[in-house]
């Protein structure tokens, strides 16, 4: 196949046969229990330099309980797939823990633009699509995938994209490699013990996320029986043997929305929003995430008042929650 | 009645909406036009997002950062997931794409990435593509909606997150490895509308706000567009229209501002 360009961004590359000698090796297909603490979780399979990739975002249904706790463990030099973020990447930012981004959408904050402007975070430019299709292809055990998406632009220059002439139809492709990150983070609404787990509503890409990573750590808001599971498995987002660690995790997106079963924590959000420098985020981190020890003592500090309002403020369960 | 740039904007975005069409919208402004578009001109428009919502209604009042929530999905025909919604744009079943764009040049090529310095340290910079790139490079139509500011019109963009005609040479697209038959489709402004002409690819001014003529359109752009030969006194927003987005849609005027 002749390669008719290729993308000049730092690629993270896997081989693929080593990574299914990985999941032959590394993801028991015992059922055991996962269920641990957040601490150990994250202490156990998050490793200074590794490649981190969540689903969805801090704004929806983002693993927000296991970010704090990368950033309360002072974890470093991490390059994320930023595949449709908002906030995880500022906030991870703060805590000094990134050195690259995989940039669908960059996030949000100021601090965190200044970082980039500044040099002190590199970026290299995909696009969400990409990002999302970077994951399906290292949940497929295949080297690369095509798309018809960055082609012709500078989008396409600076990701580690290739064009290539299609051997079947003689017509430009462009090809973006799989990406198997070393730990995924996903937030979930309910799980066992084991790792099996539900994702209610429209997301980004858990299941190829999760089949990709050579680590995942599930927070959940619920714990349910197996035999929950096995009585309705049309609605097994996430098969067991995927997963790690399962952390319970209740209000585990705040202070984003867990659609279905609470809202945004809008002042929360202002907050972290109007933090424009460095010092302003570092109050913030001190306050959230640095202060409380655990989710659990996050969540005390946040007040029952206030979570049993978000509670009651998400006005809609249809199709989340039967 | 009083009304502000992004209220003109999107109203004009919402009228070039069809009926009984999919739109894949982007956050905020475009999201605020495709509701509106429901609400009064295209009651059978399927929103499309790619966070996996497919032809929600859409739950008002807007609220910042809704996207991807309970609200935004609500009523869906589908849930799916990212890989999934831009699979049904590439396989041609996404009509109209509508985005913001930060920079625009003659052809309809968007930045959204960064301004000025270099790649590595940039002047400014921006979000980068989002889902930009695969809208604009994969739906048949895309409305590119931009704030009417000099500098956001430029011969030559500092990057080029996204693909328009590129550089307007007839198949430059299709020659890219671009779904043939796609492109920008109308760029809308707080000032004018513009096609692209069909042989050169160059935006053409084919509507001027009322009290603005194409020579003061054209002061107010670092190109000089093409001029349709009939252009058109864009009618400023309705009464419906700013009833429907004061009441309904943004009574916050998280999106649409307040006017002078």
């Amino acid at each position: 196949m002749e390669v008719l360009e290729s993308g000049g961004g730092e690629v993270r590359l896997s081989d693929v046969d080593e990574v299914r000698q990985w999941m032959r090796e590394k993801k028991t297909r015992k059922l055991v229990d996962k269920l641990c603490d957040e601490r150990s979780a994250v202490e156990r399979y998050v490793f200074d330099g590794a490649y981190l990739s969540y689903d969805l975002s801090s704004m929806v249904r983002g693993p927000m309980s296991l970010e704090r706790e990368i950033v309360r463990q002072r974890k470093k030099d991490l390059w994320i797939a930023a595949k449709f973020t908002l906030l995880d990447t500022t906030l991870l930012l703060g805590g000094g823990c990134l050195a690259k981004i995989d940039v669908g959408f960059a996030g949000l904050g100021r601090t965190l633009f200044a970082a980039i402007e500044s040099g002190r975070v590199k970026t290299i430019d995909w696009s969400n699509g990409t990002l999302a299709l970077r994951h399906m292809a290292g949940a497929m055990g295949v080297p690369y995938l095509p798309t018809r998406a960055l082609l012709g632009t500078d989008t396409f220059k600076r990701s580690g994209a290739k064009v290539v002439r299609d051997p079947f139809t003689n017509k430009k492709i462009c090809l973006v490699p799989a990406v198997n990150p070393d730990v995924a983070i996903i937030h979930v609404n309910q799980a066992d013990r084991f790792g099996n787990a539900r994702i209610f509503g429209p997301s980004v890409a858990p299941l190829e996320t999760a089949m990709a990573s050579k680590r995942v750590i599930l927070s959940t808001e619920e714990l349910l029986d197996t035999e929950e599971i096995r009585r309705e498995p049309g609605r097994t987002t996430i098969p067991y043997f995927l997963v790690d660690a399962v952390v319970l995790a209740p209000f585990g997106a705040h202070p984003g929305t867990c659609p279905g079963l609470y809202t945004y924590d809008a002042a929360n959000l202002d907050e972290f929003f109007t933090a424009r420098d460095d010092a302003a985020m570092r109050q913030y981190i001190e306050k959230y995430v640095y202060g409380p020890k655990s989710h659990a003592e996050y969540l005390d500090l946040v007040g029952a008042d206030r979570l049993m309002k978000l509670r009651d403020g998400e006005k809609i369960r249809q199709g989340y929650y039967l | 009645m009083k009304f502000t740039d992004t209220e003109l904007m999107i109203c004009l975005a919402a009228r070039s909406i069809e009926d009984s069409s999919t739109a894949f919208v982007g956050y905020g402004m475009p999201q605020i036009a495709a509701i509106l578009a429901q609400r009064l001109y295209a009651p059978d428009l399927v929103q499309v997002y790619e966070y996996g919502a497919i032809g929600p209604d859409v739950a008002t009042p807007f609220r910042r950062n809704m996207m991807a929530d309970a609200r935004n999905s609500r009523r869906s025909f589908a849930w799916t997931s990212m890989n999934w919604t831009l699979a049904y744009a590439a396989a041609g079943f996404i009509d109209f794409g509508v985005l913001g764009a930060a920079q625009l040049d003659p052809f309809g090529n968007v930045n959204s990435t960064v301004i000025g310095g270099t790649y590595e340290r940039p002047k400014i910079r921006f979000t980068g593509s989002g889902g930009g790139n695969e809208v604009a490079s994969l739906c048949w139509r895309t409305i590119l909606l931009a704030e009417h500011e000099k500098r956001r019109f430029v011969p030559k963009l500092d990057f080029m997150t996204s693909p328009g005609y590129l550089d307007g040479s007839p198949d430059a697209r299709e020659e890219a490895g671009l779904p043939r038959g796609t492109g920008p489709y109308r760029v809308i402004t707080s000032l004018a509308t513009y096609d692209f002409e069909p042989q050169s690819h160059r935006m053409r001014i084919i509507g001027v706000r009322e009290g603005q003529t194409v020579d003061s359109i054209k002061d107010q752009m670092l190109f000089e567009p093409l001029v349709a030969s009939r252009v058109e006194t864009l009618a400023p927003p309705t009464a419906d229209e700013l009833r429907v987005l004061r009441e309904e849609i943004d009574p916050d005027r998280v999106v649409i501002g307040r006017p002078e």
